[in-house]
């Protein structure tokens, strides 16, 4: 059976702790280098800061983790990479990137609308020991590659590796959580088979409160975000409307 | 034929011009690309037997519930575990990245004395010098472990004291000890059966307690909601990462929350919101309004909203008796949703702040917060996984790191019912490192082993009857057939948690409004942190994003 492995990100629950940053940074053995900035680092889930532009008390702040977005229709980073470095799993839905055939051109990183994708700047490097305390379930990147979310790919395997060990064919749900979903300490962020009409993430996607950052271009991004607030709800539409016509383009593509 | 000079520099122009069109540039340019990206010492994973263990973090008081991956003894990734009664599979943001801070480059790993390398006998043999010539004070920062009993047990054989560094969600408490008579670390916030919270600057959603604790409650109860069954007011002057997921921001100026708690409870008073428990503060609503910069019918609005929905409960963010006095105006101690009384056990410490006179030496155990300079002359042994720089300390001692050494997890700061856990040592600790309780055995051979200590505990804790065993299930205590039983499962990732409070066993009587506290700075994420060091990876959220300001005086 296919799946489409998505996420949905309640911004009502996020208190901007930045766990899930540091989790997923942790699983998938990404360094921490001194000289990185917020350019130059590696952020495959990055916590984001958005405000309603207000003064006093009425001022309110929302944070939106943006890893990502797995686009399933015209994938961006697909269509313009010359390596065929960057798929989307057919089985599972999800964007894989394959740093031993990336060639480290940035093409992909100029198409994501999402600015979800980071190049590798510099050799990957840890203080003398630290190697010990890195993820066995995960290789460590080459510098000059370019590299993002993969919904904790290693873990899926693992659960594929638990669920072929007890002679079944399907995975069960609770094997596969990726770390920031692990990690969320107010459970924000939900995951699931966006595929399967029964699967709570599934439901949750299609309530009245759920939407998706820059819809309009058509790309059916599999992370969805939630909120009871109608500002945060109006800011992401808000994006969509600066641009009917593009809208309605990217709906007849 | 004769070759001349000029023929050798044409023949060589049109080879090199020749070169550029056939593949081997291109090729050797990329295998030296490839090659160079995969140098033999990038860091290659580790490999060996995979294992999973339960164990309590140690880097704090909270001793959240973790999840240990291990891969050839050495622990590579740590997880919330879901069960955990305290942390409800939560963990702070460092926590994430704490099984790397063994391989810190500011591990310490020898023993200083002055900025110069020295050694444990030299130490040992200073330290038992000192302990001839005159009292010995020792300093702790997690009391209540077996490691400080040993260390309190070693202070009071020695005539000397035993002092405190307590964190600011026990110091908040103080008041209550002052007034009451019961210790701090013996009361909580039963925040599960309050209906509105009124924080003071406490960085509720941002470091305060036990992470999973009230981020989980809020996150159930709150989060979203227009009309949330659990109310969060936060008092803050700036709009904090609290006050921007707050049910109701009220901001103040900065060091006014003692004022708008008296206005608060002026209006209360006068109002007769609530029934008469305490003094009428001198502090009018006139007067709250014009040091807090909040109208006086802001406040008057605030105190109705604060009442609306009971219980309520308002918590500091350090020792501020002002905000202490409102719980006791709107009824919050001793009762359902208040201000409880965990322990009749727990004791009272004196606070290391003060001033130390006539001590020879000053130990201080590995728990204190780095940024803690004791009032003294003494000379001063300091225990310390890692070096943070400038420290007046004479001695620097390795002290085991993170998971490097056993230890018991009592109670977390605040928390409404007792707890106990252990922590199992799973990292192998350098040979050069020793707890300040073993520096302590080499003194004096008669002190009991924290182990030793624990053992007992365990027994006390099954002899007791009382309480439940959570682990993947919960049996209550009366249920488990042996004490080998209870704390075989202790030390394998169980947690002990004891009977509810009761409510009659806690009261406050205060005669006059308390005069207003000094301002306390509020605390950020890092409040709970005693290490003066971070895990590499937060750098991620100060310096690879703008999600936090970069913390002043930490490595990372």
């Amino acid at each position: 059976m296919t799946a489409r492995y998505g996420m949905v990100i309640d911004l009502d629950r996020c208190t901007g702790c930045g766990s899930c940053m540091v989790a997923c940074a942790a699983e998938n053995n990404v360094p921490a280098l001194p000289q990185a900035t917020a350019r130059t680092g590696l952020t495959p889930m990055l916590v984001r800061k958005v405000s309603n532009e207000m003064d006093g008390a009425a001022r309110r702040e929302v944070f939106i983790p943006i890893t990502c977005m797995h686009c399933e229709r015209d994938t961006p980073c697909v269509s313009v990479c010359p390596q065929q470095a960057v798929e989307v799993d057919k089985a599972t839905g999800i964007v894989m990137q394959m740093p031993q055939r990336c060639l480290g051109c940035r093409y992909c990183m100029t198409a994501c609308a999402y600015h979800a994708r980071y190049f590798n700047w510099r050799d990957p490097a840890w203080p003398a020991g630290m190697e010990k305390s890195l993820n066995p379930a995960v290789a460590v990147r080459m510098r000059g590659v370019v590299e993002k979310c993969n919904f904790c790919h290693g873990r899926l395997h693992a659960a594929k590796e638990k669920a072929a060990a007890a002679g079944k064919r399907e995975i069960d749900a609770a094997d596969y959580v990726p770390a920031c979903v692990e990690a969320c300490p107010t459970a924000a962020i939900h995951f699931g088979n966006l595929a399967d009409s029964n699967d709570p993430v599934s439901q949750e996607s299609r309530s009245s409160d759920a939407f998706r950052l820059l819809a309009r271009l058509g790309t059916e991004p599999k992370v969805y975000y939630k909120s009871k607030e109608a500002w945060v709800r109006q800011l992401a539409e808000s994006v969509s409307a600066r641009n009917p016509e593009a809208s309605r383009e990217a709906k007849h593509v | 034929m004769k070759v001349t000079r000029r023929d050798l520099l044409v023949w060589s122009a049109g080879a090199a011009a020749g070169l550029m069109v056939t593949p081997v540039p291109w090729k050797v340019l990329d295998d030296v690309s490839i090659w160079s990206q995969n140098w033999p010492w990038i860091p290659q994973p580790p490999r060996g037997p995979v294992e999973v263990k339960q164990s309590s973090c140690t880097l704090c008081p909270n001793g959240c519930g973790l999840r240990v991956r291990m891969v050839g003894g050495w622990p590579v990734g740590v997880a919330g575990v879901a069960s955990h009664p305290v942390s409800r599979g939560a963990l702070c943001p460092l926590g994430f990245g704490a099984h790397q801070l063994n391989w810190h480059p500011q591990r310490l790993r020898a023993v200083r004395h002055r900025g110069n390398t020295s050694t444990w006998g030299e130490a040992h043999a200073a330290f038992a010098k000192a302990c001839s010539e005159g009292p010995v004070v020792v300093i702790d920062g997690w009391p209540g472990r077996a490691a400080s009993q040993v260390l309190e047990n070693f202070a009071k054989s020695r005539r000397g004291e035993y002092r405190v560094v307590l964190s600011p969600e026990t110091r908040a408490l103080l008041p209550y000890e002052r007034w009451s008579g019961a210790p701090a670390t013996s009361l909580g916030y039963d925040l599960e059966n309050a209906q509105t919270i009124v924080s003071f600057g406490a960085p509720l959603l941002d470091g305060w307690g036990a992470p999973g604790r009230f981020t989980r409650l809020w996150a159930e109860r709150a989060a979203g909601m227009t009309d949330p069954q659990l109310r969060l007011i936060q008092i803050d002057a700036t709009l904090s990462r609290t006050a921007a997921r707050a049910w109701r921001w009220a901001p103040v100026r900065a060091g006014a929350e003692a004022a708008l708690a008296a206005g608060v409870a002026r209006v209360l008073l006068e109002e007769h919101l609530v029934a008469s428990r305490g003094p009428m503060p001198h502090t009018t609503s006139a007067e709250a309004a014009d040091q807090t910069g909040l109208t006086a019918d802001a406040i008057r609005d605030l105190a109705r909203t604060i009442v609306a929905r009971g219980p309520v409960v308002a918590l500091a963010n350090d020792d501020n008796p002002a905000i202490a006095a409102l719980n006791v105006v709107l009824g919050a101690v001793g009762t359902r949703g208040g201000v409880v009384r965990r322990s009749k056990t727990a004791k009272s410490y004196v606070a290391a702040d003060a001033e130390i006179r006539s001590a020879r030496a000053v130990l201080i155990n590995s728990s204190v917060p780095w940024d803690f300079v004791p009032r003294t002359d003494a000379e001063v042994f300091r225990f310390a996984a890692w070096d943070g720089g400038s420290s007046k300390a004479d001695w620097l001692l390795p002290a085991p790191g993170f998971l490097e050494e056993l230890t018991d997890v009592p109670a977390a700061p605040a928390m409404a019912t007792e707890t106990y856990a252990v922590a199992q040592p799973l990292a192998k600790a350098p040979h050069e490192v020793r707890s300040a309780a073993q520096f302590l055995a080499g003194i004096d051979a008669s002190l009991p082993t924290a182990e030793k200590i624990i053992r007992a505990r365990c027994q006390d804790l099954f002899h007791g009857r009382a309480g439940t065993l959570c682990a993947q299930d919960q049996t209550p205590v009366s249920k488990v057939a042996s004490a080998q039983k209870l704390e075989e499962q202790l030390w394998n990732g169980a947690v002990w948690v004891g009977e509810p409070f009761r409510a009659e066993s806690f009261r406050c009587e205060l005669k006059e409004w308390p005069t207003v506290a000094a301002s306390v700075p509020s605390q950020n994420w890092l409040s709970s942190w005693s290490a003066p060091i971070l895990p590499p990876l937060a750098s991620k959220v100060f310096q690879e994003s703008d999600l936090r300001e970069r913390p002043e005086g930490r490595i990372a």
